[in-house]
């Protein structure tokens, strides 16, 4: 049964992809296949509902990321039976009602679509049994909330409510990441059963205070408690089926949710009670006041749902077993009414065209059974014996009436009482004011009872109401699993029933009521005086303070990222030198413990070429070609360097690479001016000057710290020599370490390096399509060109150097693993021999005869380097582990064989790919730009005639030499 | 000891010639005449340099090293590229198409011949 949890935390997400599809099939057809996936994760509910009930946990375990303590772990006690039954349930009811509601304009499958995604988040955190898991949950419905508010996307009010909710709700979820990684670091677990074994450890730890903080942030928010409690009237622009799901059993409730999962451990401290029951009381009275006093049904119900959180967020913040017993009885009672008093707002606004008070009032007579339903759903919410609110209202009071608040008997149970009060008169108002009274003639529309299909769903809700007020022990049971899974051990003596005899919580019930009756009586002056008296607006202030965050953000990011490089370098050189100096002034350094060595007259030359290019480079920098020169003698020297201190492959990569890269450049100068403008004043040339000289120097004499320096640990070379043979059965550890010890590293990046050929490709033909494009051709070919652009001298020095270029390619590749070399310096080398072939023929020319596309070689690359990678699972061991062995083919020594070689021959192919593929991008650049394409290989060939011509032999003719 | 004066002599013909070369690559008043100082100095200098290396392998170490072979080979494959590259530039730079002395024929230098003209001279179509 434990495999059926994963499952119904799937069915709503997979049951997401049919309402696109089914949409085409009409709307019943959609309704219906939405409600098939949602009825049948309920169904499984049920299957495992039983069990639960008898007092069992299902556990369900699939190691995700075991080393993030990230487990899709699902865990299902009374109190996610509980939330799972509502979600499912409710939303079944949704689903039936949303049918009706939307008009023929909505797009039905992007509501079901949504719908169900908001449904499955909501489900995967009833289920969580990891907090990081809950935590993808909780952020899955803070978006698909939003989709679902903002789901009239013409409305501004749907879009900007939507926005504000996510605002919230996800600046709350940040909060409540920390919290949640906070307590899991306490617990030393992030697996919820873990957890909440751990109660007195987590609440004597001394970032108990911090961790309660910040996830009450998120469930606060979340909840919309006091002072957060803004967003949910203004989310109410949604579609009322929305409003009914998302406030009155879901997404509010979330909050909720986790609070009671993390009763056990969090609460019975002062501070979970002087914090949680304090916010859930203002919430409370705030909440019902403000109900009262507005005109929109959909905001009155807001209102009074943000009451109702609130008392039941207080009476979990109590900390008593009776408490949690109420509340969680009360979350049962206030998701049946509240969702019913939604849809019969939504059914109002759907027949009568208005939500507004004022213009409603004697539909009595009109929708009689909506009368019904609306008139039994608020007098439960008022608390009216017989139907379910008074019992859970009644046990409210009863504990408010035990609870000493800052040393005061009566605070408590007088502020409880005057919430009620108030939730009393705006139950009241929505009957009075818009049933009763006389029958007007100015309906902006024609309001009648809907069909059965729209009164179908809230009537259902309101028999549960009426049931569970009549027969209180039938809930009993549900009541009894969920509050143990809450409380986690022993329930406290209780039996719900209607009449406990005379107690005080019967007069403060009494009181309430009568105050009240009274409160709506006068209710006309005290709307006057509402209107007159001066009110925070929560919008506004929302809204000042996210223009003046964007602001702040916009001028933050503006001015750091304007785009010019010299700008982030300037940042980057300031940020690290300063983190070094600071460093540096920490700890300090220790003293030298190496000797310099003498200066020798080899490495001294090669010093001096290196400084006098470098300085040359920055006196002569504005003219491109000679930097390019510049450039490539400081790269030479770099390279010289690497063959004296004896680092052979890092030579010959660096020669390489030296040589590809500064070919490729010169083609790239063909397309840029010569010089480059001087753009910047002299002062803020000074400035930079000045910054270079500060970060070349902090460099410099780190290196010079760390070379008199021995190493604070021992370095790896020592394991790499050790295992090379051994493990990767190469002598060259170099490559050894590129192909086997860092293997995914090296794939990594022929995958990077391969996308990165393909972004140069992509770009150019994008620019050579936009207004670039244009430019070239207007640019024209430079007027200062060789006529023969092909010299013959060249031609045929690059065709003989072809094939010894290609052995020696062949070569360094074979020798890789054992000697200097592999398969990256191979296809540099082999780049090299093709890029002359360019260089010298034309780029026509060599491109006619090119029969694989570089397109082509990448993606072998890669996936001969995947599959190579992969074998290694056929052999049982990880991705990528190499073997190697030994062959004998007859004409040949005995040789050395590796799997490795064919992760190499990867990188090759990639390499040459790459290269040519950017070689290919610079050459449809030149074409564009109206180069010529030349039939023969060389201008001029002493063979052949002035004239008469020879005919030409067309793309395959290259031998004519 | 016939040997080691060989090899010592070939030391001093090459350090001499690159010596040469040096001096009349900074001394030469005129670019294309300093493009032959190189020249010399790279064929008979290093040339010079390979043979006493080549010398000393056979005769001292005792093995035959195929080094000097290739690093000849590229020599001779390269410098006549490098010059007449920068004899090209220098062209371009300095010369005109009537400033250069006539070719002997209809046609004028290669590097001044635009693709239609040769088209035209050649008579083929592009």
């Amino acid at each position: 049964m434990d495999i059926l949890l994963p499952v119904i935390a799937a069915l709503p997400f997979l049951g997401a992809l049919l309402p696109g599809l089914m949409i085409r099939a009409g709307r019943a057809t959609c309704a219906s296949y939405t409600a098939l996936s949602s009825g049948l994760a309920f169904l499984l509910l049920l299957i495992c509902a039983p069990t639960v009930m008898q007092g069992e946990v299902l556990h369900f375990r699939l190691d995700w990321l075991p080393a993030l303590g990230l487990n899709v772990t699902f865990m299902l006690d009374g109190l996610g039976l509980l939330f799972a039954g509502l979600i499912i349930g409710i939303g079944l009811l949704i689903i039936l009602y949303a049918r009706y509601y939307l008009s023929h304009d909505d797009p039905m499958g992007q509501f079901y679509t949504y719908l169900l995604l908001f449904q499955g988040a909501m489900v995967g955190i009833v289920l969580s049994d990891n907090i990081l898991l809950l935590l993808v949950f909780w952020e899955l419905t803070s978006l698909s909330s939003f989709l679902l508010i903002g789901y009239w996307t013409h409305l501004p009010e749907g879009r900007q409510g939507a926005r504000m909710a996510l605002t919230v709700t996800g600046l709350g979820g940040l909060a409540m990441i920390a919290g949640m990684l906070i307590l899991g670091n306490i617990a030393g677990s992030y697996d919820i059963s873990v957890i909440l074994t751990q109660g007195e450890a987590i609440r004597d730890s001394e970032m108990y205070v911090p961790a309660l903080l910040l996830i009450l942030l998120g469930a606060f928010t979340k909840s919309a408690q006091f002072p957060f409690h803004f967003w949910l009237p203004h989310a109410m622009a949604a579609p009322t089926p929305v409003s009914a799901y998302l406030h009155s059993a879901t997404m509010v409730k979330a909050g909720l949710f986790l609070m009671a999962r993390l009763w056990p451990v969090l609460s019975g401290t002062p501070e979970w009670f002087y914090i949680v029951a304090t916010t859930g009381l203002v919430t409370m009275i705030i909440g019902a006041v403000i109900a009262l006093f507005k005109d929109d049904l959909k905001a009155l119900l807001a209102f009074s749902t943000v009451s109702h959180l609130g008392l039941i967020t207080m009476l979990l913040g109590f900390g008593t077993k009776m408490a949690a017993v109420a509340a969680v009885f009360h979350i049962i009672n206030h998701a049946t009414f509240k969702a019913a008093l939604f849809m019969t707002a939504g059914i109002i606004d759907h027949e009568a065209h208005s939500r507004d008070i004022k213009r409603l009032g004697g539909l009595r007579r009109l929708m009689p059974v909506t009368f019904v339903i609306a008139t039994v759903a608020s007098l439960s919410m008022a608390g009216i014996p017989l139907l379910n609110g008074f019992l859970s209202k009644e046990m409210m009071l009863e504990e408010a009436v035990h609870t000493v608040w800052m040393g005061s008997y009566y605070m408590m149970p007088a502020l409880a009482t005057l919430g009620a009060l108030f939730s009393v008169a705006y139950s009241f108002r929505y009957i009075v004011h818009v049933f009763l009274g006389p029958v007007r003639d100015d309906y902006p529309g024609h309001p009648h009872d809907p069909g059965f299909g729209m009164w179908a769903a809230p009537a259902l809700l309101v028999v549960a109401v009426v049931a569970i007020g009549v027969a209180p022990f039938l809930a009993e049971p549900l009541v009894r699993t969920t509050a143990h899974a809450v409380i986690g051990g022993e329930l406290p003596e209780f039996h719900l029933k209607i009449w406990h005899g005379v107690t005080p919580a019967l007069f403060l019930s009494g009181t309430a009521v009568i105050g009240g009756a009274v409160l709506l009586a006068a209710h006309a002056p005290l709307m006057r005086g509402w209107l007159a008296a001066p009110r925070p607006e929560a919008k506004v202030m929302f809204d000042a303070t996210a223009r003046g965050a964007t602001r702040l953000s916009g001028w933050l990011s503006d001015s750091m990222h304007n785009g010019s490089l010299t700008r982030f370098a300037a940042i980057f050189t300031i940020t690290v030198v300063a983190a070094g100096l600071w460093a540096w002034g920490g700890a300090g350094i220790g003293a030298p413990e190496r000797t310099m060595l003498p200066i020798r007259a080899l490495p001294a030359v090669g010093w001096l070429v290196l400084i006098v290019s470098t300085g040359c480079l920055i006196a002569f920098h504005r003219n491109r070609l000679l930097a390019l020169v510049l450039l490539a003698g400081v790269g030479l020297s770099v390279s010289m360097a690497f063959v004296y201190l004896s680092a052979p492959d890092l030579a010959l990569t660096q020669i390489s690479v030296e040589v590809v890269t500064i070919i490729l450049l010169l083609l790239a100068l063909n397309f840029l001016p010569k010089t480059t403008p001087i753009e910047s004043s002299t002062m803020r040339r000074l400035r930079d000057a000045a910054l270079a000289i500060v970060g070349g120097v902090a460099v410099s004499a780190l290196t010079y710290a760390i070379l008199i320096r021995d190493f604070a640990f021992d370095s790896i070379s020592a394991f790499h020599l050790a295992n090379s043979y051994k493990g990767g059965g190469g002598h060259n550890v170099v490559n050894v370490i590129l192909v086997d010890f860092r293997g995914f590293d090296t794939y990594g990046e022929i995958t990077v390096l391969g996308i990165a050929a393909l972004v140069i490709f992509a770009l150019t033909d994008t620019v050579l399509r936009g207004p670039g494009g244009r430019w070239l051709v207007r640019w024209g070919a430079g007027t200062d060109e060789a006529g023969d652009r092909h010299p013959l001298m060249m031609v045929v020095a690059t065709r003989v150097m072809m094939p010894i270029a290609l052995l020696v390619g062949v070569y360094i590749f074979l020798r890789g693993h054992n000697e200097p070399g592999g398969g990256f310096i191979a296809g540099l080398v082999v780049a090299i021999a093709l890029l002359m072939q360019y260089m010298a023929s034309g780029f026509a020319w060599a491109e006619a005869r090119q029969r694989t596309p570089y397109h082509a070689l990448i993606a072998a690359g890669v996936l001969i380097a995947s599959l190579t990678g992969v074998g290694a699972w056929l052999a049982g061991r990880p991705f990528l582990t190499s073997d190697y062995g030994y062959i004998t083919l007859p004409p040949l020594e005995k040789f050395e064989w590796a799997t490795a070689m064919g992760f190499d021959l990867g990188v090759f192919l990639t390499v040459v790919g790459a290269v040519m593929l950017a070689l290919n991008s610079l050459s449809s650049m030149a074409r564009r730009r109206g180069e010529t394409i030349n039939i023969y290989p060389m201008d001029i060939n002493p063979e052949r005639p002035d004239s008469p011509p020879p005919p030409p032999t067309g793309p395959g003719g290259e031998k004519e030499t | 000891m016939i040997v080691d004066i060989l090899i010592s002599a070939f030391l001093v013909i090459s350090g001499i010639f690159g010596l040469v070369g040096s001096v009349g690559l900074i001394k030469l008043p005129h670019p294309m005449m300093r493009l032959h100082a190189p020249t010399k100095a790279t064929t008979l200098g290093v040339g010079g340099a390979l043979i006493a290396s080549l010398l000393y392998f056979y005769f001292v170490a005792g093995r035959f090293s195929y080094h000097e072979l290739m690093i000849t080979l590229f020599l001779f494959l390269t410098a006549p590229i490098t010059g007449n590259f920068i004899a090209k530039v220098h062209i371009h730079r300095h010369e005109t198409r009537d400033s250069l002395p006539s070719t002997g024929s209809e046609r004028p230098w290669a590097t001044f011949e635009s693709d239609e003209d040769r088209i035209r001279a050649e008579g083929h179509e592009l």
